[in-house]
């Protein structure tokens, strides 16, 4: 999971609200090692507020690296939960095969 | 039995290691060209051709006003015999009139003295006319107008000179007479009359025979010499505006006068063309020096400026070769680094064949955080542990490091997996951190044939035996350092005589807009079929699935069970 990703991966995130008031990031492109810092910034900002529930929406998210994972955990840490939605078939893949499936809450 | 892992380092090492010496030949072949520019010897060509050019110029501009000045003074020297030319009709035709008068009255002296008058006294054409009757024994003159003829004191002279007179056309002219009044005298007689007349006249001329022409005169330019007769003889010098001898240049004209001629010597007294001509060749060579001196001194200076630059470029080529030398020692170091904190052995055993690789990422200088690591437990059995830390650099491997060390203590304490795993994540979860990790650990038991596998988070080993190959169907527990997981789950297979477990990090198969299961699918298809010794198919493997532009190192573990 080393060295310098120098793609130019373009990931944009928009902050959004639930209905019930829970935070949502939604992300769109691609998340790895290059655009990682930026969500982490971006979770850093949503997570002063404490929520309870952060909602990750990412079906517009097309690529996800073990370093946008780390970002994932990262958010889990600090939080109460962290629900991934809609994740692309590829995204699902990493998932899974990382066990995050099993502590976070990842719907459908 | 041991042997060293698999490693495509040396490689890597050698195809940066030859990028560096490219800059060697540039760097001193600009130093070689730089030495051959000397700016002195540069300016002193410059100089060198400047001075040629000039002198060129110079030489040049003063031929043409030589040629200018001598054609000038040539055409001068015309002029002025032109107006000698005019001068003289006017004493020969007195001369002729007076003796056709003389003859026609046979020798009147009041007629003659009446019409000659004009001509003679102080301040006019002569100083002296006489009439000479012709046939006589003694030449003597009848009559005598203003001063006493010189010629009456050389009586041969002039017994010569009338002897003559009247046998030609031209007036006669005698030299000149010396004596207290220098002269010079003329004759005419017309030709072809019986006991005619001769007319005689004499002009002074100055006693050192200097003259000047007038300040306002068209020839003020000119100094002059005039003789008497065909050549310049000084001896028959008539008058001259200069002292003799003449030097530098000068023209001659010579010009018929009566029985005898002027013989003309003119030099410029100055430039005939002005100053300016005169003076322009050494303008010429003093700004030509100029110039040259500046265009010198310009190419001097731009030669330097050259050098300089030269020189510059010289330590800019070093100091580019200098930092792609040190960038790659840093790499290398860090990848040595890494290298070195890998096993350096990989535990060979009778029953088991053990191959181990790590590939760093093909940029970047940072360490990865993915290793490897093998647990004699006791005689037939082995624990391998395969982790991927999360990040990159020096926190990461720190990371690592901390991780292999407990996980080295765990096994050796309790040697299984998923209890291995469960006191790593206890052990990470004790202070906060960013960093996660995947974890396989799996107990190999070679004597059994017998697979124990918990995984946190990591991808299943490829399992081979007579060419077919599958993953591991495994459970995956969450990463290490990722909260929430707190137990793992183990599953225990047989394994097949001669099976080959091939473990690896996500290098190996993530690429990127792919989904997983198509690089795992590549891994599974490579070793499909292929009967290879551990070692070339840890090397294949490397070869056909790594990506030229991977920007994610990578581990492979290969363990044979040796029956």
């Amino acid at each position: 999971m080393a060295g310098l990703g120098n793609h130019g991966a373009e990931l944009s995130i928009e902050a959004q609200r639930e209905p019930g008031g829970a935070p949502v990031l939604a992300l769109a492109g691609e998340l790895d090692i290059s655009s990682a810092p930026s969500l982490e910034a971006a979770v850093e900002g949503v997570v002063a507020e404490r929520p309870e529930l952060l909602v990750f929406e990412l079906s517009e998210l097309e690529f996800m690296d073990s370093a946008g994972i780390a970002v994932l955990i990262g958010a889990s840490r600090q939080v109460g939960a962290v629900k991934l939605r809609n994740p692309s078939p590829i995204v699902r893949r990493v998932l899974e095969l990382t066990g995050l499936v099993k502590v976070l809450q990842v719907e459908p | 039995m041991s042997g060293p892992p698999q490693g495509e380092q040396p490689e890597q090492a050698q195809r940066v290691a030859d990028d560096a010496p490219g800059q060697g030949p540039v760097a001193a072949s600009r130093l070689r060209s730089a030495k051959s520019w000397s700016p002195s010897r540069a300016a002193a060509l410059a100089l060198l051709l400047g001075a040629i050019v000039t002198a060129g110029f110079a030489l040049t501009t003063l031929a043409l006003y030589r040629s200018s000045e001598n054609r000038l003074l040539d055409l001068r020297a015309r002029e002025v015999g032109s107006v000698l030319t005019a001068v003289v009709p006017s004493i020969q035709t007195p001369l002729a009139s007076a003796a056709e008068l003389a003859d026609a009255t046979r020798g009147d002296k009041q007629k003659f003295r009446a019409f000659m008058a004009p001509y003679v006294g102080a301040g006019k054409q002569f100083v002296s006319a006489s009439l000479w009757p012709l046939g006589q024994t003694r030449a003597r003159p009848s009559t005598i107008m203003g001063a006493r003829p010189v010629l009456t004191t050389h009586p041969q002279r002039a017994a010569a000179l009338f002897a003559r007179a009247g046998s030609s056309t031209s007036m006669g002219v005698i030299g000149v007479l010396d004596g207290p009044d220098p002269s010079l005298g003329f004759e005419f007689a017309t030709p072809g009359v019986k006991h005619g007349f001769a007319v005689y006249a004499e002009s002074p001329l100055p006693k050192d025979r200097r003259s000047k022409l007038a300040g306002n005169s068209a020839f003020s330019d000119l100094d002059y010499v005039l003789y008497l007769g065909h050549s310049q003889n000084t001896a028959k010098l008539l008058l001259t505006s200069v002292k003799l001898p003449v030097e530098g240049r000068r023209a001659s004209q010579t010009v018929p006068f009566g029985d005898s001629a002027f013989t003309l010597v003119v030099t410029p007294r100055g430039p005939l063309d002005g100053s300016f001509f005169a003076d322009l060749p050494w303008l010429v060579a003093i700004i030509g020096a100029l110039v040259s001196l500046a265009a010198a001194l310009m190419t001097g200076r731009l030669a330097r400026r050259r050098q300089h630059a030269e020189r510059l470029t010289v330590i800019l080529d070093r100091t580019a070769a200098e930092n792609h030398r040190l960038y790659t020692e840093q790499r290398s170091i860090a990848q040595t680094l890494q290298h070195a904190l890998l096993p350096d052995e990989v535990p060979d055993t009778n029953a088991l064949q053990v191959r181990a690789s790590y590939v760093p990422a093909s940029s970047g200088i940072d360490v990865g955080g993915d290793w490897y690591d093998f647990v004699n437990v006791d005689d037939d059995r082995m624990l391998l542990l395969v982790g991927d830390v999360s990040g990159h650099g020096l926190p990461a491997a720190t990371t690592m490091a901390a991780l292999r060390h407990a996980a080295l203590a765990y096994a050796a304490e309790e040697p299984r997996p998923a209890r291995v795993l469960e006191r790593l994540q206890a052990f990470v979860n004790r202070e906060p951190h960013r960093y996660f990790a995947t974890v396989l650990c799996a107990l190999i038991d070679a004597g059994a044939h017998e697979l124990t596998i918990a995984s946190a988070g990591h991808m299943a080993p490829l399992l081979a035996v007579d060419g077919e190959a599958s993953f591991v169907e495994i459970d995956a527990g969450v990463p290490i350092g990722v909260a929430g997981g707190a137990s793992y789950a183990e599953r225990k297979i047989q394994v097949s005589p001669h099976s080959t477990l091939i473990a690896f990090t996500d290098g190996l198969v993530e690429r990127r807009k792919e989904v997983l299961d198509v690089g795992l699918g590549r891994l599974r298809d490579a070793v499909e079929g292929t009967r290879l010794p551990l070692g070339d198919l840890l090397s294949k493997l490397v070869g056909e699935l790594y990506t030229q532009d991977h920007h994610d190192d990578t581990a492979i573990v290969g363990i044979r069970w040796r029956d």
